[in-house]
């Protein structure tokens, strides 16, 4: 019988295979071992220029090039390593300072080991993706040492031996393999291998083994501006401390183990969803889960147990009789915790005059609970997903000890974040007095159960408070918008002529292939004063048989960028152009932005046409989409295009081609508002600029002309055709833009407003019903009355969102706004990335180019459209939040008085909507008179009245005439819009 | 758990530490069982297989009825029958087969035509040659160690064939929706690998470059097949020389034994 068993030494490669067996548990709860083959090799490069031997074994890819070595021959020294030095961090000095990593001026020649990698990426993704990033950039000089596979610093784990403590060794010997490594080099003295840990066993074990090895702080300390960086490290020593703090000296619950969160959600005692904070009030959260049709809310400090708003938290119903009426009152952090000591710890949770705030609360709702008016209400019971980000704030004047403003000593101030749903955030700097009244950047690092608020860590300064840099930046930041340049990499996919690019003349270029020639065409675009990117041209032209040709023409952006380069990658990352005000955030380069791709009048451009067949009646006879060149008769601006309509001497082709559009596109609007499209509304201004400064001086609310509902009918047209020959092309992967229709319990508060204070039936029961009862809410005295409906109707509304024709069903298309069946983004590709892969699909719809993956590939598509929704609504946040700033500006120094109306009623205070300035303040009772006027809130009939030192009533809707002045606030150092009310109507 | 396929970029290195043109250890075997006419087992890093080869044999009575329409054709020439048996614990996840499983059913026809393709199946008409495959354990290129093993074995049995069939799977060092255009070509993959990228198996007729079996299951750009088959053919050249020397090592330690007499011409084989 022949034997299959081999002995070791028979096999010459036994030597160099390793095996790694780990054991990892299933979503399902199977645990699994996975065992996995190591080949131990020698010719992994230590890449530092110093090193010849090295040279001889880099690796090949298949086309023969090789990676350059990375780390410089001439690394940077610090006090203790003047001689220059390599680091080597280890998994969690990433973990807790990756802004460090990140700063241009200290951290250069980094070797990231391969098990460094693996545990980053296993402990928090993001940071991973961050690292990746920090590797791949070339002035950063961080080289991925893959010391697993490599056979000197290779470590089996030893029987007893925790995971972490094999990774530890593992570092450590690397970093001596490195030591041994480079000594052998030529270099007389060559720069010191230097581990960072935070871990004091790894430090002490790396010192008897005479490996050199420093603490972040340590390290950090060593370096020339080390006291900035300093405050860049979060304390652990401090966490360490509060670990062993007594277990009555903690404030919060603790949370539960993920495998009890787990379970719960499961057997369905526990839900999951996203903590969201009420803007009006910051101790009150409420959470959406699939469970109930309302959202679930979350009332206190105790309750909301350290969660953070956006973070995905776990939460448990709480008893009937602890149900609450979510509050009817104003609570801002900033006024009711103003002079807490952020050095004290201990205290409750809640403070003395939190609890006078609830008190208050749990009164009223008491004597109200047997109405049944308590809601579902929950408590925090664990976060399975912190949703921290980088915040931008500033630090609370108040909490500075004053002594301490001039000393290096370290002190611990307040952060208020810019985002009020955010809390407090506690930091410790050695640099107070210099970061007073600046903007600054901070992240969340950890929050405890025995502090209060969360602890974080500062990031860099952005600037002076309310200079015109720092605010716009913060702007940028707080809606994570991209705003750097462009890098080289996506500058190199421009076409080489740059702005000397023309259509080729002769008709056999390949750029000519299959596009139609209309340049004989009267084409002319509309838009905007001052635009620059045009997206879109139009014609028409009547034909023979009496019915009429439109085109609408639109830049051929996919032409010029092609899919997955990098100009493509950038793009699909920034997913819009974002409008601030006085700054547009490109998402493509200036060059094809505003010159190549626009379409400029009196030049030839690229186009991709749909050209319909109308009849006089504007019904579709055919249609057809084809690529094209154009050349763009004049560029109006829409005062302009409406002053030619009007004027009758007028009589060129061109002003009588535009006024048949406009004659189609009403009847196309009438069509739209019959089958049930929504005229929404929200108080939308203009900011007029000084055109030197560009200081703000005015502010206008928009005008409403003719011209615009002329572009904008022609546009919705050609997206909603383009949507339905995608969908037919492909099924599976058209990308397309739905409105859900708005669940009915969103109307609840709305209709029933209505139904108390004016009478009038609010129906949804499907857009037309909306839309027909919209219309009968009119008051004749006041003709904002219908607006102001309107604006709060539209709060009501769905987000409006990109997906993947795959993931829906056909009736789920539906846009509820615009009362069409499908519709999709085609109309601005310069400014949106959803319209270019329309542009794609569209272009191999009708087979004008073959299909891309990108096209095809549907999980792709879906990660595109999860983006670009995100970075939709980030960029019209950032657009009104740059808005409301630039009104604050304008109004600065000034005092004016308006006209407003209430839309929003509390026990305390209520909320005055200005609609010349478009903008929304609340007035508190303690702010109509001192001392703060007795009041009585009728919930029911939405009327406040006060009496004792101000006898007045007020109730919803109501106009009044307030006050309108700019005011910075002193405890919280922000500059806004206050209102002073002067009298009800 | 280790990094993905996507950190190949950083240092050229793969999930199990290879340079994109490594073959993973092979080791061979040929005559595990002494009783079978053929007998061979494979390992591939960790895929383990072994194969039986019975015959060329008189076909049994169950047989016959099976195919009545191939059955003239069948006549003239051997038929190859082959049978996988995939084991419950051959992978991470104790898995249930059926006998009538489609993926088996189409790695079976596949190891058999490919087969059918070098064995001189002319010469034994009338007659079967069953080949039995057995899965031990799986990390990927499951149909190429398969091969390989058939290979072996039909070797063993001394079944006459015009060159060993090889095979070897390539794959592309990004995915699809990727569409990195410098994607480098990946030689043999293991699971890992065949779960997160595109891969190919192609099987070639001993050093030659004729294309036995390409079997393609995922989506990859037309340009980047090219590379790809070309490292699958270099990687098959490899294989063949590998499971050559054990089947001249395993001769050459018979004939030491004097379990067999030097064959005619031979005598000048250097048997140290």
């Amino acid at each position: 019988m022949a034997s299959l068993k081999r002995s070791v030494g028979s096999d010459p490669l036994a030597a160099n295979i390793s095996s790694k067996v780990y054991v990892r548990s299933t979503k399902s709860g199977k645990v699994q071992k996975i065992v996995r083959e190591v080949y131990l090799r020698q010719d992994i490069p230590c890449s530092s220029k110093l090193c010849q031997s090295c040279l001889k074994v880099t690796p090949r890819d298949a086309a023969g090039r090789q990676i350059p070595f990375v780390l410089s021959e001439a690394p940077a020294g610090t006090s203790v390593f003047p001689q220059g030095h390599y680091l080597v961090p280890d998994t969690n000095a990433f973990l807790s300072a990756m802004d460090l990593f990140e700063q241009s001026s200290a951290f250069y020649d980094v070797i990231v080991l391969q098990i460094v990698l693996e545990e980053l990426r296993n402990r928090s993704l993001p940071l991973y993706n961050r690292l990746v990033g920090l590797t791949k950039s070339e002035d950063k000089r961080f080289y991925v040492f893959f010391n697993e596979f490599r056979l000197e610093t290779h470590v089996a784990r030893e029987e007893g031996e925790s995971v972490n403590d094999r990774n530890d060794r593992a570092v450590r010997r690397a970093v001596a393999w490195y030591g041994e490594h480079l000594a052998r080099t030529k270099a007389k003295k060559g720069p010191a291998v230097v581990m960072l840990t935070n871990d004091r066993d790894n430090l002490r074990k790396a010192k008897l083994e005479g490996i050199h090895a420093c603490s972040l702080a340590e390290y950090v300390k060593q370096l020339k501006d080390g006291d900035r960086l300093l405050d860049m490290i979060p304390d652990t020593e401090d966490r360490d401390a509060i670990k062993e703090k007594r277990p009555n000296e903690l404030l919060y619950p603790e949370y539960l183990t993920m495998s009890k969160m787990m379970t719960g959600v499961k057997s369905g005692l526990l839900h999951q969803g996203t903590f969201n904070v009420s803007p009006y009030n910051y101790l009150e959260g409420s959470i959406r889960v699939p469970a109930f049709p309302k959202s679930l809310i979350i009332l206190g400090r105790e309750n909301i147990n350290r969660a953070v708003d956006g973070d995905l938290v776990v939460v448990e119903v709480l008893p009937r009789d602890q149900w609450k009426e979510p509050s009817t009152k104003v609570i801002e952090e900033q006024a009711i915790t103003r002079n807490e000591n952020p050095d004290a710890e201990g205290d409750d949770a809640v403070s003395e005059r939190e609890r006078k705030a609830l008190q208050e609360e749990a009164k009223r709702t008491q004597s109200k609970t047997t109405e049944g008016h308590a809601q579902p209400t929950a408590k925090v019971v664990g976060v399975i997903k912190r949703n921290w980000r980088q915040y931008v704030g500033h630090i609370d004047q108040s909490s500075v000890i004053q002594s301490a403003q001039q000393g290096q000593k370290q002190d611990t101030v307040f952060i208020i974040p810019m985002d009020k749903k955010i809390p407090k955030i506690r930091l410790r700097t050695r640099q107070v007095a210099e970061l007073l009244g600046k903007r600054i950047l901070v992240t969340i690092d950890a929050w405890d159960r025995g502090s209060r608020h969360p602890v974080g860590h500062f990031i860099r300064s952005l600037g002076e408070l309310e200079t015109k840099a720092a605010e716009t930046e913060a702007l940028l930041l707080e809606y994570d918008v991209q705003y750097r340049p462009f890098p080289k990499t996506v500058l190199d996919c421009l076409p080489k002529e740059g702005h000397d690019w023309k259509v080729p003349e002769s008709i056999d270029d390949p750029g000519w292939r299959g596009r139609e020639d209309l340049r004989g065409l009267l084409i002319c675009s509309i838009d905007p004063i001052g635009c620059q990117d045009i997206d879109d041209a139009l014609h028409c032209r009547p034909l023979p048989n009496g019915n009429i040709e439109v085109g609408v023409h639109i830049a051929d952006v996919s032409h010029f960028v092609k899919p997955n380069n990098a100009m493509d990658t950038e793009a699909s990352v920034r997913g819009t152009t974002v409008y601030l005000v006085d700054k547009r955030i490109d998402m493509l380069p200036m060059l094809l932005g505003t010159d190549l791709c626009s379409l400029k009048p009196y030049v030839e451009r690229y186009a991709f046409s749909v050209l319909w067949e109308l009849t006089p009646d504007a019904d579709i006879a055919s249609m057809r989409f084809t690529k094209s060149v154009i050349k763009s008769r004049e560029a109006f601006s829409y005062e302009q295009a409406q002053l030619r309509v009007d004027d009758i001497s007028q009589q060129d082709e061109l002003t009588s081609s535009i006024r048949a559009l406009m004659a189609l596109s009403k009847k196309l609007r009438q069509k739209r508002m019959d089958a049930g499209a929504l005229s929404l509304s929200s108080p939308e201004v203009k900011i007029q600029m000084e055109s030197e400064t560009s200081d703000p001086i005015d502010v206008k609310t928009k005008e409403h002309l003719d011209t615009m509902s002329l572009v904008e009918e022609f546009m919705l047209l050609a997206n909603i055709s383009v949507a339905r020959k995608i969908y037919e092309a492909f099924p599976q992967t058209a990308i397309l833009r739905r409105h859900g229709a708005p669940p009915k319990t969103n109307f609840d508060e709305l209709a029933n407003q209505l139904r108390v204070k004016r009478g009038f039936e609010l129906s949804i029961e499907s857009s037309r019903a909306l839309a027909d009862s919209l219309d009968t809410c009119v008051d004749p005295n006041e003709p904002f009355f219908n607006t102001l409906i309107r604006v709060m109707a539209t709060r009501c509304m769905m987000a409006a969102e990109y997906f993947c024709s795959g993931t829906q069903a056909y009736p789920e298309f539906r846009h509820y706004g615009l009362a069409c069946e499908i519709y999709t983004h085609f109309t601005s590709p310069i400014r949106r990335y959803a319209d270019l892969v329309a542009h794609r699909q569209l272009a191999a719809a009708i087979e004008y180019e073959a299909v891309g993956p990108g096209v095809r590939s549907r999980g792709r598509l879906e990660a595109v459209c999860k983006n670009i929704n995100i970075r939709h609504r980030n960029a019209q946040m950032a657009g009104r939040a740059s808005i409301a700033y630039y009104v604050g500006q304008a109004l600065r120094g000034k005092t004016t008085e308006e006209d407003g109306f209430i839309m929003k009623i509390f026990s305390n205070g209520f909320v005055v909507l200005v609609p010349s300035f478009g903008i929304e303040s609340l007035i508190r009772l303690r702010d109509l008179a001192e001392p703060e006027p007795e009041a009585t809130f009728d919930a029911e009939n939405y009327v406040l009245a006060m009496s004792g030192s101000k006898d007045l009533k007020v109730e919803l809707f109501q106009k009044v005439r307030v006050k309108v002045m700019d005011r910075k606030d002193v405890t919280t150092g922000k500059r806004g819009v206050k209102m002073e009310f002067v009298k009800a109507y | 758990m280790p990094l993905d396929t996507s950190a190949y970029s950083l240092a050229l290195l793969r999930v199990d530490g290879r340079r994109w043109n490594e073959l993973r250890r092979i080791h061979a075997q040929i005559r595990t069982q002494a009783a079978a006419d053929g007998s061979s087992y494979l390992e591939m890093g960790h895929t383990k297989v072994m194969c039986v080869v019975t015959g060329p044999s008189e076909p049994g009575p169950r047989r016959g009825t099976a195919g009545a329409g191939a059955a003239g054709a069948s006549k003239a020439v051997a038929e190859v029958a082959v049978s996988v048996v995939v084991a419950g614990f051959s992978s991470v996840d104790r898995k249930k087969r059926g006998r009538n499983d489609k993926r088996n059913l189409e790695l079976q026809s596949t190891i058999a035509n490919a087969l059918a393709a070098s064995l001189h199946t002319h010469l034994f008409p009338h007659s079967v040659i069953q080949v039995s495959l057995h899965v031990l354990s799986q990390d990927g290129s499951l149909l190429a160690a398969l091969i390989n093993a058939a290979t072996l074995a039909c070797v063993d049995a001394g079944i006459p064939m015009t060159d060993y069939v090889v095979a070897c799977t390539a794959g592309s060092t990004s995915t699809y929706a990727a569409g990195d255009e410098s994607a480098d070509p990946l030689l043999d993959l293991n699971h890992q690998e065949e779960q997160e990228l595109p891969g190919l198996t192609v099987a070639t007729l001993g050093e030659s470059d004729r294309v036995a079996v390409l079997v393609c299951e995922s989506r990859v750009q037309v340009g980047r097949l090219e590379g790809m088959l070309a490292v699958g053919v270099d990687g098959c050249k490899q294989v063949r020389e590998i499971l050559d020397r054990v089947v001249r090592d395993k001769g050459k330690r018979m004939v030491l034994e004097g379990t067999v007499a030097k064959g005619e011409g031979l005598e000048d084989m250097d048997l140290d």
